[in-house]
């Protein structure tokens, strides 16, 4: 009968290929060693693609053959957290971003540490972005970027509003220049984001504030925080000299195509949000400068280190020593961390680089911004940068932040900020 | 079945095997795996019991809301994705129906189309954007460009329903239609006879014979409704504003895979199923399918 | 208003009423299709609006970038959706035929049993096991292949159901007539019911295989390698902010979604005359 022979040979056809995926995982000895890393964030792929290439040049006898994915956010670190637990599938080297870095530190930890790469370097370097992705005295993740926050202004917009930006010395100025901006123009000052926490998260820092306090307790309803989510609010709907994000964050199209198109006079985010101009706002280039953000309090912060990923190696890799080693020269060497400024246009986090010459020869950043010397303001305010504090609670608070405060006290206006900061804060403390 | 013989012992469990063997490996040893985890904090690693922690720490407005929304969304879709479907195979049916072959294969096309694919031409269609489609349509009736995607919990249910009701109106009507072709005409023909109105046929005929039917979609539509998770992963990439659009399956699926939780998953896991069991057992009941002599 | 007029009228109004419906439920993969020239971010930055489906400007460089591309994912993509198609369509229909059938025309101890636990896992919603599931696959390394990928769904419950009810129907004088002629009960199955049960593997393989080409929560557990991904997971890696994807992420959506409403049209009356036939008693 047909459908028999048919049938069989179908079973047939399965059983023959099961190993269609397993295979080709295969270790070669000889050849370039193949290497996979996952990014959630196409621009970082690019960077490591870079030094994959110098590292061939300069080590011909230990080559790399380097693949980057790049996957969705909650993707990358889902499916990260899934192949760590299951010991496979996962790839040698990994991007993990901060929000969700110490969901890879519970038990034991399946990532390789990095101290004897990380001790070499780490006076040269701003020692807080080593320890937000560390452990038990092991240095897992290594950053990108010191992610200063400073505010981008549109100079186009702020001089047809006659705002002379570098009068602006305190949120409180901001806020009366934003008046005058919306006033004239008719277009609003700021754009706040509701899904995302970078227009929050920066300015409690500067005043001291932060979701969890240094021994991991929960700080989300802190007075800061609390006065911050106020004038957030005030911005929105009672000086109205902002609005919020269209698309909801930074990062949507939808504020990507308004920004473009001249809708909005400025924005905070941090240093590492360069790219995102040169990329998506090609109309913009030469209206744009840089400026440290308005003090919360007069003589306060003048900015706050911000975000970041740490990039980790898993203890999957069949190359643990060539993985270390190159993940090193791309993130703590010189180079790697003058690539970092010329390629991402991040601040690197080696600050002894930061007077280097290359840091100041024209690139496609300093076309773009209408600054001088963009790593003159980094210098001037990098003593003006809290530390913050990242432990196991850190993946929920900013859940609550991103899905619940923002929104239900900006967004939506369910609750008031202070109903809003205090209702999260008990969730926090019912879990912990 | 009285021509079956008794000879045949072996060969009825040939034929079922497959199924027995399914039933230990994929439901009775993970279900009973499901049951320990639940007593447990897995991390890698390091497998410790905690006792009912895991259950205590439900008690989370977070999880209440996601069986809120997965309780709303399948009463609605039940009580749209019922009546619609079958009152729309009712006039494919009937003979004063033009074309009918060509509209129920029209209305079948939006479920050859996959979540991923359907999901994306909502956001992009609802889009928050005043040029957008939606948007640019309810303007004509001076209502304000909505944010359908991070607006209220209304906003985000609605897109959900519109989702369910595009991809699923079809497949039902395809049920339905079934079910009244298992309908004998000379019932209508004698009402007709009486001088019974087309409501009245459809109340009085076609509704109660429809009944099996209206058994099984309704068993199905409860196990997809409360099962829901790709349509609102899909729209909200894992995290919606407020979890306006978090189901049971997306808690279990963010505390197992997004924040490592496998204990508390599974946790969650055997309260869906609890719930599941209880929609089905009271619709099971109020259909009368307890009573004596309900044929299986 | 006599009859005949009465009639025609609301024919007419019903044929109305259904042409307005199919303008609204096609109108979106229209729309779809016509954006799919336009460029991705666009898309995502105004929305799908009137004028973008009619927008001069529209090439087909989304297309080439999605299959010609160097290192282009999506020939992956699609080769591992219809392999998994048509592996987990046909096992699904062949076991669960064998079970359906078996429940059906056989009297044997256990069979009520047995036929009550179809009935109950019809209501139990796979999902709440994925993680005893995921931790199973893992052990039996079956993490990122194919069998992981449809070994939980080769008995899908609703499927052993209809061929269930779908065989009550078959003619058992058939059966003992062959036993005269010394055929044997697996040989009965294969060569005097199997012909007779081919509306049912039509329709059951229509549902299952829709299933599978829609599945989306189990295949991204299981699988991690992007060069193993389904089109469902492959294409939902390219809805994000931080990839720059959009216009592999539209017109991906539009090859994985024309093919199937082709292949539908085509094998449509049997599907629905398939479906029709094992008419489904509660």
């Amino acid at each position: 009968m047909k459908i028999t022979k048919t049938l069989l040979l179908v079973c047939m056809a399965l059983l023959l290929s099961l190993p269609v995926f397993a295979g080709g995982e295969g270790e070669s000895t000889s050849g370039p060693a193949e290497m996979t890393l996952w990014t959630f964030q196409a621009l970082h792929a690019t960077l490591f693609e870079d030094a994959a290439a110098l590292w061939n040049e300069a080590n011909p006898d230990r080559q790399i053959d380097l693949t980057c994915e790049t996957l969705p956010y909650e993707d990358l670190h889902s499916k990260l957290l899934i192949a760590l637990q299951s010991g496979v599938g996962a790839p040698d080297i990994v991007d993990i971003e901060i929000s969700k870095f110490p969901n890879y530190l519970k038990g034991k930890v399946q990532l390789e540490p990095m101290n004897d790469k990380v001790e070499e370097v780490i006076d040269d370097m701003v020692a807080s972005r080593l320890e937000i992705y560390s452990k038990d005295g092991n240095y897992y993740g290594l950053p990108f970027h010191v992610g200063a926050a400073v505010i981008y202004y549109n100079t186009e917009i702020m001089d047809a509003a006659g705002v002379d930006i570098d009068a602006i010395d305190t949120w409180a100025d901001y806020v009366e220049a934003g008046k005058q901006v919306v006033a004239r123009t008719g277009k609003p000052m700021a754009t706040l984001e509701v899904t995302d926490q970078w227009s929050f998260w920066p300015m409690i820092s500067q005043g001291g504030g932060d979701y969890l306090g240094p021994d991991g307790s929960t700080a989300l309803d802190s007075k800061v925080n609390n006065e911050v989510l106020q004038l957030q609010y005030d911005m929105l709907y009672t000086d109205k000299i902002a609005v919020k994000t269209p698309g909801g964050n930074h990062h949507a199209e939808e504020y990507y195509g308004a920004m473009n198109n001249g809708d909005f006079g400025s924005i905070w985010m941090p240093m590492w949000y360069m790219g995102r101009f040169t990329d998506y706002m090609p109309d913009l280039k030469g209206k744009i400068a840089i400026r440290p953000m308005p003090r919360l309090t007069p003589g306060g912060n003048r900015s706050a280190g911000m975000g970041g990923t740490g990039t980790v190696v898993t203890n999957q890799t069949k190359h643990v020593e060539l993985a270390k080693d190159f993940l090193a020269f791309a993130k703590l060497s010189e180079k790697g961390n003058e690539m970092i400024w010329t390629t991402l246009g991040f601040d690197p986090p080696r600050w002894s680089v930061w007077d280097n010459p290359v840091m100041n020869q024209p690139n496609k950043y300093t076309d773009y911004f209408a600054n001088d010397d963009i790593f003159g303001l980094l210098l001037e305010v990098k003593d003006e940068i809290n530390p913050v504090n990242i432990t196991e609670s850190f993946p929920l608070a900013s859940e609550l932040v991103k899905t619940q405060i923002l929104y239900q006290a900006l967004s939506e206006r369910t609750k008031t900020p202070a109903k809003a900061l205090a209702d999260a804060a008990a969730t926090m403390r019912a879990n912990q | 079945m009285k021509s079956l013989t008794k000879k045949q012992n072996l060969a009825p469990y040939f034929f079922v095997a497959p199924f027995i063997i399914s039933l230990f490996i994929i439901y009775l040893y993970p279900l009973i795996s499901t049951v320990i985890m639940s007593f447990q904090e897995i991390v890698p690693g390091e497998t410790e019991f905690i006792g009912t922690k895991n259950y205590r720490r439900l008690a989370d407005p977070t999880f209440f809301k996601a069986i809120q929304n997965s309780v709303i969304y399948t009463v609605l879709t039940i009580s749209l994705l019922i009546p619609v479907p079958m009152i729309f195979a009712a006039m494919l049916d009937s003979k004063s129906s033009i074309g009918s072959r060509f509209f129920r294969s029209v209305f079948f096309v939006p479920s050859l189309v996959s979540v991923v694919v359907a999901g994306t031409i909502v956001r992009l269609i609802f889009a928050q954007a005043d040029t957008a489609l939606i948007n640019t349509l309810i303007a004509q009736f001076n209502i304000e460009p909505q944010n359908w995607l991070h607006g209220t919990r209304i906003h985000a249910m609605f897109l959900l329903l519109i989702l369910a009701l595009w991809r699923w109106t079809g497949i039902n009507i395809i049920y339905f239609l079934s079910g009244l072709q298992t309908i004998p005409k000379e019932l209508y023909e004698a009402a007709d006879i009486d001088g019974a109105s087309t409501i009245q046929k459809f109340v009085v005929i076609t509704m109660p014979l429809l009944k099996p039917i209206i058994v099984f979609v309704t068993t199905i539509s409860i196990l997809g409704g409360l099962s829901m998770f790709e349509e609102s992963y899909i729209l909200w990439e894992g995290i919606s504003p407020d979890n306006n659009g978090l189901t049971i399956v997306g808690y279990i699926y963010r505390k197992g895979f997004q924040h490592g939780e496998l204990g508390l998953g599974s946790a969650v896991g055997l309260v869906l199923l609890i719930i599941v069991v209880f929609f089905n057992v009271i619709q099971l009941f109020f259909r009368g399918f307890f009573k004596k002599g309900a044929e299986v | 208003m006599n009859e005949p007029i009465k009639q025609k009228t609301i024919s007419f109004s019903i044929l109305v009423l259904f042409s307005l419906l199919a303008v609204v439920v096609l109108f979106p993969l229209l729309a779809l299709l016509m954006s799919s020239f336009r460029p991705g971010s666009d898309l995502m930055r105004f929305g799908i609006s009137i004028d973008s489906m009619f927008a001069a400007g529209k090439n087909l460089d989304n297309y080439k970038v999605l299959l010609f591309a160097d290192k282009a994912l999506y020939p992956y993509w699609f080769r591992n959706s219809i392999m998994i198609l048509f592996l987990q369509t046909t096992i699904t229909v062949f076991l669960t035929s064998l079970v359906g059938y078996g429940l059906a025309v056989y009297e044997f101890k256990g069979r009520r049993l047995l036929t009550s636990l179809v009935l109950v896992l019809m209501m139990v919603p796979l999902q709440i096991l994925i993680l005893p599931l995921y931790k199973m696959m893992i052990s039996a390394r079956l993490m990122d292949t194919v069998a992981g990928v449809i070994l939980p769904f080769i008995l899908s419950p609703i499927a052993i159901f209809f061929f269930r009810q779908f065989s009550l129907g078959l003619p058992l004088d058939l059966m003992d007539a062959a036993r005269i002629d010394g055929v044997g009960e697996i040989g009965i199955y294969f060569r005097i019911m199997s012909p007779l049960l081919l509306p049912a593997y039509g329709a059951m393989a229509i549902l299952e295989g829709l299933k599978s080409w829609n599945n989306y929560l189990w295949p991204l557990i299981v699988l991690r390698s992007n060069k193993s991904f389904t089109i469902p997971i492959g294409l939902n890696t390219l809805l994000t902010p931080y990839g720059n994807n959009y216009d592999n992420l539209i017109s991906g959506a539009v090859i994985a979604t024309i093919p199937i409403i082709i292949l539908f049209l085509m094998f449509q009356r049997y599907f629905i005359s398939g479906l029709s036939s094992g008419s489904v008693k509660g």
